[in-house]
């Protein structure tokens, strides 16, 4: 059995910037399942990342301390060494292949820890089959679904052979019913085969019953809690009513159908969005979410009529179109045009169509109540996943469009930030009369903020709230 | 017969260098005349071929046109030289481009020309990401909208974004290649085999003589 072992580890990624891990200390116990916990920013990824040797290889430099595997200093051992005995999970599921194909990532992966050529296909077949995605082999990766990418991740890690499978953030971009399997998936590969198991996550719900140690990295330092904070934050899902039918928004969808590669999707949905109202698109993973949102912003193809004060809008140019819907982007890296914080917000205030809302002041409150007051010289490509998000949805509230689309605008986010995140909506709707949907898998505490729920269910758009 | 990749591309180099110093337009129409055929013969995209053919046709006519009008000596020949070294080109760049997949082409230079395989998948993830490339151009355009802004196709700010967004990709590429095992210098096990019997090297070989031979001579 392989042992990991993090002793006394400090990490930073800028030479003058603050530490990002104060001396960590830890060694899983093998063949246990860890949960790793902590808010958004608080160096989840960074750990992870430096247990499996990415860091400080891909920047940043250790202060304190080092990370040994079988008591080797883990940046002496070469990656394909590595690979057998750890992997990591990544949050974006798009993002780890570089080939085309699952079975051709799956090739690719054992041909890199030196695997007989003879014994590759058999191996590829059996690691496809115990995630049960025999039939995706040769399909696309690009066509594959955010579930579906994470099996062929887990897959591929499984082929490996590594002994510890570590995961940051997993089922971020996942529907509930995908999260619900990959979990007990997990835990199967825990106790049939061995693996020690550390996920990073901050939904906590699900893990109850399946984890063995949680651990929680707060002011970027590590402690073991016990799993009694797991239960505190777990409340029954909440419902929601269906949306108003009168005081509409301008916006509306008339007999609206879409297809993608010849599948129907969604089949003639009729909705008139509420005015001044904050409402839930809600679905499983796949069911089109996103592209409906894709079709109403005019980014794709649809059959049918999306109307704008009861004209067609395919008569209103893109242009003038992206003035009257907004969209968050569920990447927080498409929504961001310049490069710092502060050039991000200028830039949003320059064209507001709230211009005499959006004051300096106000701007400057809203950062404070966001902790971003801190970060406005900062790149954004360098603030963490939750502060995206955050700066995201600041930038388009700013921008003022009367309707807002948000796609996943509370992924990623601890409870305090998604609290911070909903606030800040729900102020600026009501202030100006403006009206949004968002898409959430996550429904715990959204009860304060959210006026209505739509749900997209087997291809029909069901508008009569939660049963 | 199916050439290999290695050897089509050997034999690109070694009359595509040349070319670029002869004067024999007999030589080059008999390249052109030579990858045709192949192309056809192997199924190629005739469309394909037709289109590049259409668009490089009025560049082809600049080209000659140049040549006519401001050169020295015999106006005709040196334009007809470079028309018909531009197609040679084309076609014979087509040989290998039309008839062979990328992934194909990469690992064949890889187990027959010791390019190394960080370059070749490297290359390949890239390829794999050229239609997100497409997406994100597209994408970055409407978030630009989105903020009152128009990017128009011929503005630097478009293409600053999209490498951005492209250098983001190619960290978490090379991080997920590494947590997959691939490691820069070690050997690996290939899986990927294709045949290379010796006389296509012959074939290489004597093709480039031919060439070599017509272009001095005709």
């Amino acid at each position: 059995m392989t042992k990991l072992a993090v002793e006394n580890f400090s990490f930073r990624y800028r030479e003058d910037g603050p530490e990002d891990l104060k001396q960590i200390n830890w060694a899983p116990t093998p063949g246990s399942f860890n949960l790793l916990i902590g808010s958004s920013g608080s160096g989840k990824s960074t750990l992870l990342k430096a247990m499996t040797g990415l860091l400080p290889q891909f920047g940043g430099a250790i202060t304190t301390g080092q990370i040994t595997l079988d008591d080797l200093p883990i940046a002496t051992v070469a990656p394909f060494e590595r690979a057998k005995r750890f992997a990591l999970l990544f949050q974006n599921p798009s993002r780890q292949f570089a080939m085309a194909t699952p079975a051709d990532q799956i090739t690719f992966a054992l041909e890199n820890i030196q695997t007989d050529a003879s014994l590759i296909p058999e191996q590829v077949a059996t690691a496809l089959a115990a995630v049960d995605i025999s039939t995706l082999a040769n399909q696309k990766l690009m066509t594959l679904s955010g579930g579906e990418k994470q099996k062929v991740a887990l897959a591929t890690i499984l082929a490996l052979g590594s002994e510890y499978i570590l995961l940051d953030e997993p089922f971020a971009n996942v529907d509930p019913h995908a999260r619900h399997e990959l979990m007990h998936l997990l835990k199967t590969l825990q106790i049939e085969y061995g693996k020690t198991i550390i996920v990073a996550d901050h939904d906590f719900s699900g893990y109850t019953t399946l984890v063995d140690e949680v651990y929680q990295l707060s002011n970027h330092q590590l402690t073991q809690t016990d799993a009694s904070v797991l239960n505190a934050c777990i409340t029954a899902n909440p419902f929601f009513p269906a949306p108003s039918r009168n005081n509409l928004s301008p916006l509306a969808l008339i007999d609206v159908r879409i297809d993608m590669a010849g599948r129907n999707l969604l089949q003639s949905a009729n909705f008139a969005l509420p005015a001044g109202q904050l409402g839930l698109l809600s679905g499983v993973n796949g069911s089109g979410k996103s592209t409906l949102f894709a079709a109403i912003t005019h980014q794709r193809s649809y059959q049918g009529t999306i109307t704008w004060q009861g004209q067609d809008s395919q008569k209103i140019k893109l242009k003038q179109w992206a003035q009257l819907v907004g969209l968050v982007f569920q990447d927080a890296l498409d929504q961001f045009v310049a490069l710092t914080v502060a050039d991000e917000l200028t830039l949003s205030q320059q064209h507001s169509h709230l211009p005499d809302y959006w004051t300096d002041a106000r701007i400057q409150r809203t950062l404070t109540q966001l902790d971003l007051a801190e970060h406005t010289n900062a790149n954004v490509y360098q603030l963490s996943g939750g502060q995206q998000k955050k700066l995201q949805v600041l930038s388009m509230l700013i921008m003022g469009q009367p309707v807002l689309l948000l796609d996943e605008p509370l992924a990623g986010l601890d409870m305090d930030s998604m609290h911070q995140v909903l606030d800040l909506i729900q102020t600026s709707l009501r202030d100006n009369q403006m009206s949004a949907l968002m898409i959430s898998h996550q429904r715990i505490g959204l009860k304060p903020y959210v006026d209505y729920e739509i749900s997209l269910h087997e291809r029909h758009l069901d508008t009569g709230g939660t049963q | 017969m199916t050439l290999n990749p290695s050897v089509l591309l050997i034999v690109l180099l070694g009359i595509g260098f040349p070319m670029a110093f002869t004067q024999s337009i007999v030589a080059n129409t008999v390249v052109c005349c030579i990858a045709l055929l192949y192309l056809i013969t192997h199924h190629a995209n005739l469309k394909t071929i037709g289109l590049v053919t259409l668009v490089s046709l009025p560049l082809a006519l600049g080209t000659g046109w140049s040549f006519i009008a401001f050169g020295t000596g015999d106006v005709w020949q040196q334009a007809w030289l470079q028309v018909s070294r531009l197609f040679a080109y084309l076609y014979l760049g087509m040989t290998l481009t039309l008839t062979t997949k990328v992934k194909e082409m990469l690992l064949s230079f890889v187990l027959h020309l010791h390019l190394s395989p960080t370059f070749a998948y490297g290359l390949l993830a890239a390829f794999n990401l050229l239609p997100r490339i497409q997406r994100q151009v597209k994408i970055i355009r409407y978030s630009a909208n989105l903020r009152g802004i128009t990017y128009h196709l011929w503005q630097p700010q478009l293409y600053f974004k999209a490498i951005l967004s492209a250098i983001q990709w190619s960290d978490d590429l090379a991080q997920g290649m590494a947590s997959h095992g691939f490691s820069e210098g070690f050997p690996r096990t290939m899986t990927y085999q294709d045949k290379l019997p010796k006389w296509q090297w012959l074939l290489a070989g004597l093709l480039i003589l031919i060439y070599l031979l017509l272009s001095l001579f005709l």
